[in-house]
Parts: C-alpha cells; sequence; structure tokens
C-alpha cells in the first residue's frame, strides 16, 4: 500500500492539559480513513493538529509525514506548503465558505492559478473541467447565492482540489443535509477515492461512516479506543462505547409498542395550504391530533415540514383552510421544541433566570421543577449558566422541562435531535417521549431521518403535495 | 470548519482600558466639581496684576491673560463639557432606542418614516445642524445641547434597529411569544442584554464628538459666548499669548485630550 499521510504521536494541549492523547495513523492513497465520534471527543482537533489548523490558543506535538517530507506540529505553519497543494479540506456547510462575490468558476479558478502558478487563462480551462468533472460545469457563470446546496458542495469540493491536493480532510461533510443531499456528498468523496486520491472524513454520523467503508478509528475523550475495518468494526464492535454508538443509530432501536389514542382531538387543521418564496410547498392538508398521541412527520427539506408546524401552533398563517384547537386549552399549552437549542433561549441571561421568570410570569409551582430536572437527568449547576455554556443535549433537554412546566397538551417538536450526537440523541428523544405519555401530551415529530420516526411514533403523516412538486 | 466545539470558553477579565479610561474619567470630575464642594476662586472674577502668571505654590494652573484663576476657569468649563455632553447623550440615546425597537418591531410604514427622518438627518453634517441652531437663537446653551442631541440620535436609532431586526425575528424570541411572555419581557430579556453593551461603547464615543463639537463651535466663537468658561473659547482667547504663556494655551487643550481619550477608552471595545 502506498502510504500518502503517515500521522506519528499527534497530541494537542491547551496550555498544559492534554486534549487529545499521542495519536498515530496512516492513510493510503484510494483509501479512506473515518474517524468517528462526538461533539467534543476531540476528533476535530486531532484533524486540525495533523493539518497544522489549530485555532490560536491550543498547540500540538507530533510529527505529520506528508509528500515524503515529515513536519514537526510544533511548528504548524511549516505544513503551509503543502495546504491547497497535498492537503485539500472541504469545509463544513460550504455555500458559507465560498465567496459570496465571485462567480463559481473564478473561485475554482483562483486556486489553479495562485496556488498552481498556472497562467490566468490555463487556470480558467482547469477550472471549467473541474467543474465538468463534478457535473456542475453549467454553473460556472453563478454566484454562490444562485447556486443550490448540492452544487455549492461541489464548487467548493473543485475550488478545494484546485490546487492539485490529492488528500481531502472532510470535517463533518452531512451536518444538517438531508437524505438526498447527503448522498451527493458521499458520492463526491467516493468518486475521489476510486480516482485514486485519498479522504480523511471526520463525523459522527454512523451511516456516513458505513456508507464509506474504509478504515475507522473511533475516538472518545481524546483517545482511540477501536480502529480497523469500518465493516468489521460496525458489524462486530470490541469496545463497549462504540456498541453504544451502533445502538444509538435510529435503525438500531427497538420498536416501540405503539399506543393507539382514543382520546378527544385537541387540534384539527382542515384542507391548509402554504406557498412560500413563490412556491407552494402542501395544499389540501390535513391532520387530526388526538390527546397524547406521537405523529411522526418526515419528508425532505423544503418540503414545507417546519412551516405545517408552525402554521398548527399559530405562528404562521395558511394561505387556506382552517386550524380549530381545543376549546379552553390555553394558547401556551400548545408549545414547540426547537431545531437548535441555543438560538431557543435568550442568549444573554442564565437558564435559571429564565425558567423562573417563566414560574413568575404563570405563577406556577416552584416544586415542580427540581423532580423534572432530576428526571431529565440536570443538575442543579447548570441553572446558573448562560445557554451558550452547556452543552446542546443538556440544553434541549431544558427546552423540554421548559415547555413541559406549562402543562402542554400538544408539542411541536421540529427536528429536535438533528444537531446532537447519536447517544445524546437518543436519550433526548427516549425523555420526550416518556414525559410526553406521562402527561397525555401530543407530540408532532419531525425529522429528516425515516427510521428516527419510524421507530418513535405511533401515526406517520405524509406532507399533501399538489401537483407534481 | 467549526473549531468551537472543542474549544473551552475563553475567560474574560476586567477590561483594562475601560479601568483606565474610568479612572482618568473620575479625576476629571473631581477636579471639576470639587470647587463646588470646597469652594474656590471665582472664573469670573478678573485681576490684571496676575495677568498671564505661571504656575505656582499657590495657584497650579496660574491666570488667563485677565488674571482669572485658570483652574477655575477650567473646572467650570468641565462642568459645562462634561454635563452638556452627557444630558445630549441621555437625550439622543432614549428616543433613539424606542424608535429603534419601534421601527425594528413594527417595520412597514411605521419603520420607513422612522428610518426616512433618520436618513434626513445623515445627510446634513452634523456640526451645521447646530450651527444653524446657534445662528437663529445665538447665545444660548440649550440650542447647543438641542442640536448636539438632535444630530447624535441617528446613530442610536440606527444601531438598535439592526440589532433588534434579527433578535425579534428569532426563534429565541417566538419561543418566549409561545411560553407567553409580553413585549416587555422581550424588550428586558432578549433586547436590553444585547444592547445594554452597545450603548456603552456608542454613548462613550458620542459624548466624546459632543465635547469636540462643543469646544469647535466655541473655537469659532459661535457656542457659548465669553465671558462664560468654555474650553474652545479659551483655547481662542488664549492664542494671542502663545509665546507669553503656553501653559495658558495648553491647559483647555491637555483637558480635552484627556476628556476624549477618558471616552474612548471605556467605549473600545476588548479585542477578541
Amino acid at each position: 500500500m502506498n502510504i500518502v499521510l503517515k500521522v506519528t504521536d499527534a497530541a494537542v494541549f491547551a496550555g498544559k492539559t492534554q486534549l487529545v492523547e499521542p495519536t498515530s495513523f496512516d492513510l493510503a492513497a484510494g483509501r479512506v480513513l473515518t474517524i468517528l465520534g462526538e461533539t467534543g471527543s476531540g476528533k476535530s482537533l486531532l484533524v486540525q493538529a495533523v493539518a497544522g489548523l489549530l485555532p490560536t490558543g491550543l498547540s500540538a506535538t507530533g510529527f505529520t509525514e506528508v509528500g515524503g517530507k515529515s513536519f514537526d506540529l510544533t511548528a504548524p505553519t511549516s505544513l503551509r506548503p503543502v495546504w491547497g497543494r497535498t492537503l485539500g479540506i472541504l469545509p463544513q456547510e460550504p455555500w458559507l465558505a465560498l465567496d459570496p462575490t465571485m462567480r463559481a468558476l473564478d473561485q475554482v479558478a483562483e486556486g489553479h492559478r495562485l496556488v498552481r502558478d498556472l497562467e490566468p487563462e490555463a487556470a480558467r480551462l482547469a477550472a471549467r473541467s473541474d467543474l465538468v468533472a463534478l457535473g456542475v460545469g453549467d454553473a460556472e457563470r453563478k454566484l454562490p447565492g444562485e447556486l443550490s446546496g448540492g452544487m455549492a458542495q461541489r464548487v467548493a469540493f473543485a475550488a478545494a482540489r484546485a490546487g492539485g491536493a490529492r488528500i481531502v480532510i472532510a470535517d463533518e461533510p452531512t451536518k444538517g443535509l438531508d437524505a438526498t443531499r447527503r448522498n451527493d456528498v458521499i458520492a463526491l468523496l467516493m468518486k475521489e477515492v476510486e480516482a485514486g486520491g485519498s479522504v480523511l472524513v471526520i463525523t459522527h454520523d454512523l451511516a456516513l461512516a458505513k456508507q464509506m467503508g474504509g478504515d475507522i478509528a473511533v475516538v472518545l475523550q481524546g483517545r482511540v479506543i477501536e480502529r480497523g475495518d469500518a465493516g468489521t468494526v460496525l458489524t462486530n464492535p470490541s469496545h463497549a462505547y462504540t456498541k453504544r454508538l451502533i445502538a444509538a443509530d435510529p435503525a438500531n432501536w427497538i420498536a416501540p409498542t405503539t399506543h393507539e389514542q382514543q382520546g378527544e382531538h385537541i387540534l384539527v387543521a382542515e384542507g391548509v395550504s402554504k406557498a412560500r418564496g413563490g412556491r407552494l410547498l402542501f395544499s389540501g392538508q390535513s391532520l387530526r391530533v388526538r390527546r397524547g398521541e406521537i405523529i411522526g412527520l418526515s419528508g425532505a427539506s423544503g418540503s414545507g415540514k417546519s412551516s405545517l408546524g408552525d402554521i398548527l401552533l399559530g405562528l404562521i398563517k395558511p394561505d387556506e383552510g382552517t386550524i380549530t384547537r381545543l376549546p379552553g386549552a390555553e394558547r401556551h399549552r400548545f408549545q414547540k421544541i426547537y431545531q437548535d437549542p441555543p438560538s431557543a433561549f435568550p442568549a444573554r441571561i442564565t437558564i435559571g433566570q429564565n425558567l423562573s421568570d417563566l414560574i413568575r410570569r404563570h405563577s406556577l409551582d416552584n416544586i415542580s421543577l427540581p423532580p423534572l430536572m432530576k428526571r431529565l437527568g440536570l443538575s442543579k449547576d447548570l441553572l446558573g449558566r448562560l445557554p451558550a455554556e452547556v452543552s446542546g443535549g443538556e440544553l434541549q433537554r431544558f427546552s423540554i422541562a421548559r415547555a413541559m412546566l406549562l402543562d402542554p397538551v400538544f408539542l411541536f417538536a421540529d427536528e429536535p435531535t438533528s444537531r446532537l450526537d447519536p447517544i445524546t440523541q437518543q436519550e433526548t428523544v427516549a425523555l420526550l417521549v416518556e414525559l410526553a405519555r406521562e402527561r397525555s401530551c401530543a407530540v408532532l415529530f419531525v425529522s429528516h431521518d425515516k427510521a428516527l420516526i419510524e421507530k418513535t411514533c405511533d401515526n406517520i403523516v405524509e406532507i399533501a403535495h399538489s401537483g407534481g412538486k | 470548519m467549526t473549531f468551537t466545539d472543542d474549544v473551552p470558553p475563553r475567560a474574560t477579565g476586567i477590561p483594562v482600558r475601560r479601568v483606565i479610561g474610568l479612572a482618568i474619567l473620575a479625576a476629571l470630575l473631581l477636579f471639576a466639581f470639587l470647587p463646588l464642594v470646597t469652594g474656590g476662586p471665582d472664573p469670573l472674577k478678573q485681576s490684571l496684576r496676575l495677568s498671564l502668571q505661571g504656575p505656582s505654590a499657590s495657584a497650579w494652573f496660574g491666570y488667563d491673560h485677565l488674571g482669572r484663576s485658570m483652574q477655575a476657569r477650567l473646572s467650570a468649563a468641565l462642568r459645562l463639557s462634561l454635563g452638556l455632553a452627557l444630558l445630549s447623550v441621555v437625550t439622543a440615546m432614549v428616543p433613539g432606542v424606542l424608535l429603534g425597537i419601534a421601527a425594528a418591531w413594527r417595520g412597514g410604514v411605521l419603520d420607513e418614516m422612522i428610518g426616512g427622518i433618520s436618513e434626513a438627518f445623515m445627510a446634513l453634517p452634523g456640526l451645521l445642524l447646530v450651527l444653524m441652531l446657534t445662528a437663529i437663537v445665538p447665545d444660548n446653551a440649550m440650542m447647543l445641547y438641542l442640536g448636539i442631541s438632535l444630530v447624535l440620535w441617528v446613530e442610536y436609532f440606527r444601531l438598535t434597529r439592526a440589532l433588534a431586526r434579527p433578535l425579534l425575528l428569532s426563534p429565541s424570541v417566538e419561543a418566549s411569544g409561545l411560553l407567553g411572555f409580553g413585549p416587555w419581557y422581550i424588550v428586558r430579556r432578549h433586547l436590553w442584554p444585547e444592547l445594554a453593551p452597545m450603548l456603552v461603547t456608542v454613548g462613550s464615543y458620542g459624548a466624546a464628538s459632543a465635547i469636540m463639537a462643543i469646544a469647535a463651535l466655541g473655537f469659532v466663537s459661535v457656542g457659548v459666548r465669553p465671558p462664560t468658561p468654555e474650553l474652545g473659547a479659551m483655547m481662542i482667547e488664549l492664542l494671542p499669548y502663545y509665546e507669553e504663556a503656553p501653559h495658558a494655551l495648553l491647559q483647555p487643550i491637555a483637558v480635552i485630550f484627556l476628556m476624549v481619550l477618558a471616552l474612548q477608552l471605556i467605549g473600545a471595545k476588548e479585542k477578541a
């Protein structure tokens, strides 16, 4: 095997504290290496250290051998000559990484011209053939704002590789993408591998690791705890953490005993339609929610899942149709759990302040909060922190607690776990369902993850598309 | 790439610059207001015998061309400048912030109307507006105050509107609405904590530019009229005596410099 990237004893420090233990790994030509781990496990730091791209305040030790030369990681800038030429980095959310005022062809040509020192005309030709090879040749005159997400990703990919890099580092390449877009990205990376390039993927997405194949290294708390061939590790894990990680994949969840709900209807939508940005999202959509029922809503991004939920809550008005809520139930008993927990809390006040404001606003009992927090596994110390100072999983459990304080009859959970790690996701969904069942609170659960919906909900609803798309 | 995932939160200390700025400001305030408590020479009392006398043990700051105590004149001028500047800043800040929130919240016609008025003010050079007002009613500190406030409010309005708009559209405000909180809560818990640091910064810069404007108008003899002590007017009065008594001319300059420096230091944001 032809080793193109050899890492020896790479470790990361913040001052004297070791964040990532000395780790060694190799990447061969035409191979994939996936580094799998949850948020905060140090997987991103490890790869940033290897590429000499650690943020200020952190330092690394160890060596990276690339292109037959060895680089000391204590002097990260020495790696500068390989950036773009040998090591290419595919940014997370590439549509944000492209220059919004530059046309696609120019963005890619820039790499050819400045990194590979080609003449302007030659650079444009090279860029054009890159774009054509990736199937986005017709996008060369477009600005990033005019590109679809998938096209932007390809353009960014072409730009990242324009310097001639054959080793591509992809940090969470599927973050926040729905199934179709994910498959596009995976195909893009696999094409690179088939052409003899090498790909280093950082992810917490088990399905991505499975589809990429190659080798896998599982990272936990700054340490590689398991490594090997992807097929072997994923089907026959040896470490307890890897086993938990695999069990946390919604596809492997144990299907619940579904509950046929006979209660009264608390929310009825009839013939609802909504258009956004000149495009009809859905029309003639009807939905009946019974007390305590857990309904799943699945579909591709942009299909109007969130809009439907917001219409049910009365946050936006439907173009047609009627919404009837349970008579006698106050407005605040219809609640929402947001996709991105930090954006659902006032950023500059402590969580405890927010909750006690809520208790005062509705003259609630002070004693109902501590047992609720205990149920959700939230320690009291967290109340004194700002939303940005707790983890996403903790904050999402706080938002469940916040909603439950109001004794809701209906909860709209809009992709509540798509930003969480698999294990945290499983715990959060389990708690949400458990509490909702206990309190006979109906839940409309929106997710792009079909398996998650199937393993969680009593009923599944499809968005009613009208005519063609 | 997201680097923040793995990075521990940065510890925030007390901004050193702000402490220095506050210390200078406190010293200036002490200098300005202590004579009111302890009593001191009259800033208007002339004594030609002492004309242009330099600093001495009994009078640290010396005397001006009419033999008036420089210390008394400086502290009186400071009271005027600082008082007028702070008053103008508050007068500009309150309606500016309120209108900014209103425009961001209501949008539509209201937004466009207030926005249009603010742009009309922006189109006019600030000093010119103050000059016009003082020309209409000369020798009136009230006009100076009104003019400066009219120039300053636009900035508070625009910044508040720009900050409040995305906040009001954010999921956190939507969530607070669903939880049953009213507009007052949203102002107090969502908007105010984000606006307050901005107001400190813009407020101190605004006060600094108000002080400069007052002095500039005094310097061209448009603002406050003699014999009222005013820093800009003092400079122009003492300019002819530069050769004989440079100390006298340099004092009001130093005071303005310190005042603006203190306010800039207070306003400066810590660089990340």
